[in-house]
C-alpha cells in the first residue's frame, strides 16, 4: 500500500447487515473446525480405550501411536487447526466487511497528491 | 543454599526488577495501568500469554504428573495446550473488538447489568483464588530445594510462598499491565530456555525417549506412599482393569475411562474462563491481532508441552538409576522413585547439571510461579479496582485513585493467596493424586470452564443472552462444580471420584442450558444490535491499522526529511 495514500478521516464503518453475514459464516467456521478439533482430542483417549493395537503397538524404537499422539502428534493438530481457523476468518472478514466503503479509500488516495 | 542457587536467584530478581523499571507506566491512567495502553503486538502478547498461564503446574506440574502415572500425566499437557484452540475460535477477535478491561466488565457491559458485573466479579475472584494458591504451593516447594532455609519463625516452604508473593505483588504495584507484559515475555523465555536447556542435556547424556517409554511400559508402575513404617513402593493399579497393574506407557494409572475424558474437556473448557489470561486479549490492538496471537501462543505450547512430557519421562528413566549412585537422593526417593513428583525436573536438573542446573531449574520454577501470579493479581486488581471501587465504591474516582485501588487490591490478594498456601502442606496431600500442583489448577480450571465459558461463548455468540440467563448460567456452573468437587473428596468409590473432581462435562452443559432456558424467558437487552457491530464488525481494527500506518509513515517521513537537512 502505498503509506501516501492512507487517510485518518475515513468513515469507518459496517452495516448491520454486512455484520451480521460475517457473524454468520464466522459462526460456521468456528463451529466446524471445534467439531473437527474435538473429535481429535476426545479421539486420543478414546482410541487408547478402544484399540488394543493403539497402545500396544510399537512404532519408532518402541513408542506406542497412542503415546506419541498424545506426546508430539496433539500439539501439532492444535497448531494446524488453529492456524487455518484464523487464515480463513481474516479472510472471511476481509471479503465480507468493509468492502462497500473501497470507494472512499480510492477517492482518498486518489486525491491525496 | 549453594552460590550457584544464590547466583540464580540474584540474577533473576535483579533481571525482573530491571525489567519492571525500563517499562514503568508512564502516567496513571487505567488504561495504561490494566491494558498496557493497548499497544502490545502480536508477538510480544503472545510471549506474555506464555508467561502469564504456564505457570508451576505447568512447569514442575506436567512432568510431574507424567512422571507418577505415564500417560494419564500426559494428558494434562494435552489439556493445558488444547485449551487455547476453544479461545482462538470463539472468544479472541470479538472479546478484544468489544474491549473492555476485564471479564466481569466484558460481561456487566454486553448484557447491560450492574447485576451480572457483581456476580462475574464473584467467579472470577474464586477461579483467581483457586488458581493462586497452586503458584504459591508450587513457589514454597520450589524454595525449599533452591535455598532450604527460612526466615526466623517460617520453615524454608512457608518462607518461599510468602516472599515470591509479596515480591510479584510489589512488581505489579509498581508495573501495571506494562511491566508485567514485558516481564512475563521475558520469564516465558527464560522458562522455555530452562526446558530446552535440560532437554538438550538429557538427549546429550544418552536418553533415547522411544526406549524409555517402552522400557518404563515392560514393568508395572509403582510410586511411593506413606505407611506405618515409613514411605514405601506401591504398585498403581489399572484404573480401567482394576485386577491388574498399571503401566507407564499406557492409559489407567490415574484414571478410570470416564475421568480421562472428564480431565481433558476440563482444561480445553476453563482456559477461555481465565481472566489472567482473557484480561491480556484487551492489551491488542485489534481483534485480528488478539486472533493472530493465539496462533502464536498454540505453536508456543505445543513446543513447551512436548518438552515438558518428554522431561516427566526422562525423570522417570534417569531417577531410577541414578538413585544408587548419589547420596543425596537417598532423603528424597523410596527406590528410587520420588516422593514428591514436583521435584522431578529439579532433581534432574541437578543430575545433568549439578548445582548450577538445579538453580537453572529452580529459577525456571520460580520464573513460571511468579509470571503466573503476576497475571492473576492484576487481573484480582482489574476486577476490584475497576469493576468494584471504580463502579460501585467510588463512582466518582480520579484516575489516580482508580489504579492506587487496584493496586491496593492486588497486596491484599497476595496475602490472601499466601496465607492459604501456607495452611497447605504438599507433603500431606501429594499421595492423593497425580500431582497436587497440576491438580489444584484443574480446580481453578474446572471452576471458570463450568462457570464463565459457556456464559462468555453464549453471550459472544447468541443475541438473545440475557442478564438474568447469565446470572443463572453462572451461578449453576458455578455450584454445580463446587459442590461436585466436594462428594469427589469424600470416598464414593474408585472411578467416581476422579470424574467428580473434575466436573466441567456435567457442570458447564448445565450451565449452558440453564442460561438458555432463562434467557429465553428474559428480554435480551435493547441495543444489541450496536453491541454486535461492535463485536463482530472490523471497522474499529481498520481504523487502528490505518493510524498504526500513518503513524508509521509519518515517522519514517520524519526521518527521510532529517536525513535530508543533514
Amino acid at each position: 500500500m502505498d503509506d501516501a495514500g492512507i487517510r485518518l478521516d475515513v468513515d469507518e464503518h459496517d452495516t448491520p447487515a454486512e455484520v451480521d453475514a460475517a457473524f454468520r459464516t464466522l459462526r460456521r467456521v468456528a463451529v466446524w473446525h471445534f467439531v473437527l478439533f474435538l473429535a481429535a482430542v476426545l479421539g486420543v483417549p478414546a482410541l487408547s480405550l478402544t484399540l488394543g493395537w493403539w497402545s500396544g503397538a510399537r512404532i519408532d524404537g518402541g513408542m506406542s501411536p497412542g503415546f506419541a499422539m498424545a506426546a508430539f502428534g496433539l500439539y501439532v493438530f492444535f497448531l494446524a487447526v488453529g492456524l487455518a481457523a484464523a487464515t480463513l476468518s481474516s479472510a472471511v472478514e476481509a471479503r465480507m466487511l468493509g468492502g462497500a466503503h473501497d470507494d472512499t479509500t480510492e477517492a482518498g488516495t486518489e486525491d491525496t497528491p | 543454599m549453594t552460590a550457584a542457587g544464590a547466583t540464580a536467584l540474584v540474577a533473576l530478581v535483579t533481571a525482573l526488577v530491571l525489567v519492571a523499571w525500563l517499562v514503568r507506566p508512564r502516567g496513571t491512567s487505567t488504561v495504561d495501568f490494566y491494558l498496557a495502553g493497548q499497544r502490545v503486538g502480536v508477538a510480544t502478547n503472545a510471549l506474555a500469554i506464555c508467561g502469564d498461564y504456564f505457570s508451576a503446574a505447568s512447569f514442575l506440574g506436567v512432568a510431574a504428573a507424567v512422571y507418577v502415572s505415564g500417560l494419564d500425566g500426559v494428558w494434562y499437557a494435552v489439556g493445558f495446550a488444547a485449551g487455547f484452540v476453544p479461545v482462538l475460535l470463539f472468544v479472541a477477535a470479538p472479546l478484544r473488538r468489544f474491549g473492555e478491561f476485564s471479564i466481569p466488565d466484558f460481561l456487566g457491559r454486553r448484557l447491560g447489568s450492574e447485576r451480572v458485573r457483581l456476580v462475574s466479579v464473584g467467579v472470577v475472584q474464586v477461579v483467581i483464588l483457586s488458581y493462586l494458591i497452586p503458584q504459591a504451593v508450587g513457589s514454597g516447594i520450589t524454595w525449599q530445594l533452591l535455598v532450604g532455609r527460612g526466615l526466623p519463625g517460617l520453615d524454608p516452604y512457608g518462607t518461599g510462598v510468602l516472599l515470591s508473593t509479596m515480591f510479584v505483588a510489589a512488581l505489579v504495584a509498581f508495573g501495571g499491565m506494562r511491566g508485567t507484559t514485558w516481564t512475563q515475555a521475558v520469564q516465558f523465555l527464560v522458562l522455555l530456555g530452562a526446558l530446552v536447556w535440560l532437554a538438550l542435556a538429557a538427549i546429550g547424556s544418552g536418553f533415547r525417549y522411544p526406549e524409555a517409554v517402552s522400557d518404563l511400559s515392560a514393568t508395572p508402575l509403582a510410586n511411593p506412599v506413606p505407611g506405618p513404617t515409613g514411605w514405601e513402593l506401591h504398585a498403581e493399579t489399572d484404573q480401567l482393569d482394576p485386577g491388574t497393574a498399571a503401566t507407564f506407557g499406557e492409559p489407567g494409572a490415574a484414571y478410570g475411562p470416564l475421568a480421562q475424558f472428564a480431565l481433558i474437556l476440563t482444561l480445553v473448557m476453563g482456559t477461555a474462563g481465565l481472566p489472567h489470561v482473557m484480561n491480556r486479549y484487551f492489551t491488542s490492538p485489534t481483534g485480528t491481532a488478539a486472533r493472530m496471537t493465539t496462533v502464536w501462543v498454540l505453536g508456543l505450547a505445543g513446543l513447551f508441552y512436548a518438552l515438558a512430557v518428554m522431561l516427566g519421562t526422562a525423570a522417570r528413566r534417569r531417577i531410577a538409576d541414578a538413585a544408587d549412585e548419589h547420596a543425596w537422593l537417598a532423603a528424597l526417593t523410596t527406590d528410587g522413585v520420588l516422593r514428591v513428583p514436583e521435584h522431578a525436573l529439579p532433581v534432574l536438573g541437578r543430575l545433568y547439571g549439578g548445582d548450577i542446573g538445579l538453580a537453572v531449574i529452580a529459577a525456571g520454577a520460580l520464573v513460571a510461579v511468579m509470571s503466573t501470579i503476576a497475571g492473576l493479581l492484576l487481573a484480582a486488581a482489574a476486577s476490584w479496582g475497576h469493576d468494584v471501587y471504580e463502579r460501585h465504591i467510588n463512582p466518582r474516582a480520579t484516575q489516580r485513585q482508580a489504579v492506587w485501588a487496584g493496586r491496593a487490591s492486588t497486596a491484599v490478594v497476595a496475602l490472601a493467596a499466601a496465607g492459604m498456601a501456607m495452611v497447605l502442606q504438599p507433603d500431606s496431600l501429594a499421595p492423593s493424586v497425580p500431582s497436587i500442583v497440576a491438580a489444584m489448577v484443574t480446580w481453578a480450571f474446572a471452576i471458570a470452564g463450568s462457570a464463565l465459558t459457556p456464559v462468555f461463548v453464549l453471550a459472544i455468540w447468541w443475541r438473545g443472552t440475557t442478564a438474568a440467563g447469565a446470572v443463572a448460567g453462572m451461578l449453576t456452573g458455578g455450584v454445580t462444580s463446587i459442590s461436585m468437587f466436594v462428594l469427589g473428596m469424600l470416598p464414593v468409590g474408585p472411578g467416581i471420584g476422579e470424574t467428580l473432581v473434575t466436573p466441567t462435562l456435567v457442570a458447564a452443559p448445565l450451565a449452558a442450558v440453564v442460561c438458555v432456558l432463562v434467557s429465553r424467558a428474559t428480554r435480551p437487552p435493547d441495543d444489541v444490535d450496536r453491541q454486535w457491530l461492535i463485536m463482530h464488525g472490523t471497522a474499529a481494527d481498520r481504523q487502528a491499522e490505518r493510524l498504526a500506518h500513518l503513524t508509521i509513515s509519518s515517522l519514517g517521513r520524519g526521518r527521510r526529511d532529517r536525513q535530508k537537512g543533514d
